[in-house]
């Protein structure tokens, strides 16, 4: 008899077994390599620039130069009357630019801080690459805020300023509580990207040499590594991962509240504030992805520190947040459909059969059918240009959620006469041009700064030991803390 | 007797914390030396007590005066400036929970970076003692002993495991 059964199953199905385990030295916490080498490693990729990297960066620049600027320039010369936003639709793609873009601001902080306090150590090599996510994907959504408001020299009167004109803002308002919940996180995330960077900034300037030397030395402070500071740095960054997150989770709440707070169809709904931060973290968890895999594909040295089980981590967070997306956006679609409201009815009838319903079933498509059918199976989330493709696809699914929530629900309201279809036009140019200036800083910030935290690699490495158990290997991490 | 500042080298963590008690059974008190690694090794590793830290009592500094300016936003500056809106309350309760929180929050962690930057004495651009070995992973030891004792310290030093002894002068990092 070729194979025997027996009570704990077939020899060959025992040896199948056998071969599929899971080896601890694939990954990179159980694979160390001498921290000079891995600073090393990180520096070359920061050198290292084929002229690919300057044609697109060219691009890039070419685009912000005249997508951003120049159609900027050409809306404040020529007024808003260039852009598609009219009654009813006052709220257009510029809005739906800034919640797309605090949404994808959100997987940095969820990554670093809400997985650092969690001490879940797959996060170790990707935490900066989130972080930058988040510095620069607020600034876009900043810039789009100033875009929607038109007469942008005046955006200082949201400021408390004392003036002669008597103008104070009112603090009652959403609109401003949008103005201090967003600059809370945009000076808070980009102090959280700065600590952790200190150290690596330490070690670019020990290995540099003319220019670069006096920038990593002016922005290391003269960080040493003393116990000092160390202690110094490591307490702030505690504080940071614990304080950070309900600013996080502020921020987007508040923003859903630009909307929830008016008695509009399809924006007053208390469940606004939670379906929002959920859609926040599915947009910014497929933006980690798809960074990731290009990081790895066009980044010397990457593969070491980026690996197969990291995507495999991030496809299981991805999945998640997908099912706890499903379950509020279909809390928030059965509450509206079952309450009987004839507006909302209206409104929720169109989506399904007016002329955006491609955009609807896409989205739903996008945001929960594709992630279901796809994320449970381990081959798909550990091949990188998949999960890419699957983040791909959910920031397009998020993109158009953002856009149904705000011009399209605008189009349906409780005045028939008023009903018209929102187009794009100049929003059109400076949608392409906020993309683009991300994608440029990104790329600029690639070669400036170490994308890995190789500090923390080396902390994780140092706590990660294989300890034998009978025949078996067994990963054990220890406190270092 | 003057003193010199001698840096001991090591690999690992292991001989760099047998080298510590070693300078303390020589002598050589806790003020008197210091180390410095490219991660953060716990006091209790290497046996030294702990550093003090001052960055979580800013933070709350920082918190508190917040707390008192989204107050002050909320409920006093719209009593100096007042915006009558349709009847509504001039300073309801609600909406000011949001504004005091994010300013309690923004302070708190501007306070924290702050902090850093007093507790470090950032940004120092002066000369001082450094190796870049440090940011490839070695532990410095730096310690002071008497001058006629150099000698006698490097070679237990050395005996430790050190990678190298040697005097540490300050430099342009």
């Amino acid at each position: 008899m070729a194979v025997t059964s027996g009570y704990l199953g077939s020899e060959k199905a025992h040896a199948e077994h056998h071969e599929e385990e899971h080896d601890p030295r694939e990954s990179l916490m159980y694979d160390p390599l001498p921290r000079g080498v891995m600073n090393d490693m990180v520096m070359e990729s920061m050198h290292t620039t084929s002229w690919k990297f300057w044609v697109v960066l060219g691009i890039l620049a070419f685009l912000v130069a005249t997508c951003f600027f120049y159609a900027w320039g050409y809306m404040i010369a020529k007024g808003l009357g260039v852009a598609g936003v009219m009654r009813p639709a006052y709220w257009g793609v510029f809005l739906v630019n800034t919640v797309f873009w605090i949404g994808i601001s959100h997987a940095g902080t969820f990554i670093s801080a809400i997985l650092r306090v969690f001490k879940a150590e797959f996060r170790r090599p990707f935490t900066r690459a989130a972080e930058l996510m988040t510095t620069f994907g607020l600034i876009q959504a900043g810039a789009s805020i100033f875009m929607h408001l038109g007469r942008v020299w005046l955006a200082y009167w949201m400021f408390p300023i004392p003036n002669e004109r008597q103008l104070w803002p009112n603090f009652h308002s959403p609109l401003m509580w949008d103005l201090l919940a967003i600059t809370t996180y945009v000076l808070g995330s980009t102090m959280y990207l700065f600590l952790p960077l200190i150290p690596d900034l330490a070690m670019a300037r020990d290995r540099s040499t003319g220019w670069r030397k006096t920038f990593y030395r002016i922005l290391a402070l003269g960080f040493r590594g003393t116990e000092g500071e160390w202690r110094h740095l490591t307490t702030a960054m505690n504080i940071f991962a614990f304080a950070i997150i309900p600013v996080m989770f502020s921020v987007h709440t508040i923003v859903s509240w630009d909307f929830a707070m008016a008695m509009r169809p399809g924006w007053s709904s208390t469940v606004f504030g939670p379906y929002f931060v959920l859609g926040a973290l599915h947009s910014g968890m497929g933006a980690v992805a798809i960074v990731l895999v290009i990081m790895r594909a066009t980044m010397k040295h990457m593969d070491y520190f980026i690996r197969k089980e990291h995507f495999d981590a991030l496809g299981k967070l991805m999945m998640i947040v997908s099912f706890a997306y499903a379950y509020f956006f279909f809390n928030d679609y059965i509450v509206q459909w079952y309450g009987g409201d004839k507006w909302t009815d209206t409104l929720l009838h169109w989506l399904e059969e007016g002329p955006m319903a491609w955009m609807f079933y896409q989205m739903v498509a996008f945001n929960i059918v594709i992630p279901f059918l796809t994320l449970w199976n381990k081959r798909i989330r550990t091949t990188p240009w998949l999960l890419a493709l699957i983040g791909l696809l959910i920031n397009v699914g998020m993109y158009w959620e953002r856009y149904i929530i705000v011009p399209v629900t605008l189009s349906i309201n409780r005045m028939p006469f008023t009903w018209r279809l929102y187009e794009p036009r100049i929003e059109i140019f400076l949608t392409i041009g906020t993309f683009s200036m991300f994608l440029l800083f990104y790329m600029i910030a690639s070669r400036l700064i170490p994308l890995i935290p190789v500090w923390e690699v080396q902390e994780g490495q140092m706590v990660h030991t294989l300890r034998k158990v009978g025949k078996a290997q067994v990963p054990t991490v220890s406190e270092f803390e | 007797m003057s003193d010199t500042t001698l840096m001991a080298l090591f690999e690992d963590i292991d001989p760099a914390s047998e080298a510590i008690d070693k300078l303390h059974e020589m002598g050589v008190t806790d003020d008197r030396m210091n180390v410095i690694s490219g991660v953060p090794v716990t006091h209790k590793m290497l046996g030294r007590p702990h550093p003090w830290t001052n960055v979580s009592r800013i933070a709350l500094g920082g918190a508190v005066a917040g707390f008192f300016v989204g107050l002050f936003l909320n409920f006093g500056t719209p009593l100096l400036y007042n915006v009558s809106v349709g009847g509504q309350y001039i300073t309801p309760i609600p909406p000011g929970l949001i504004i005091v929180f994010e300013m309690t929050m923004l302070f708190a962690l501007l306070a924290t970076f702050l902090g850093v930057f007093l507790d470090s004495f950032f940004p120092n651009y002066r000369p001082m003692e450094y190796v870049p070995e440090i940011s490839d992973g070695k532990i410095g030891l730096f310690f002071k002993v008497p001058q006629d004792d150099q000698q006698k310290f490097a070679d237990v030093m050395n005996e430790m495991g050190a990678e190298s002894v040697q005097p540490t002068e300050a430099r342009q990092l």
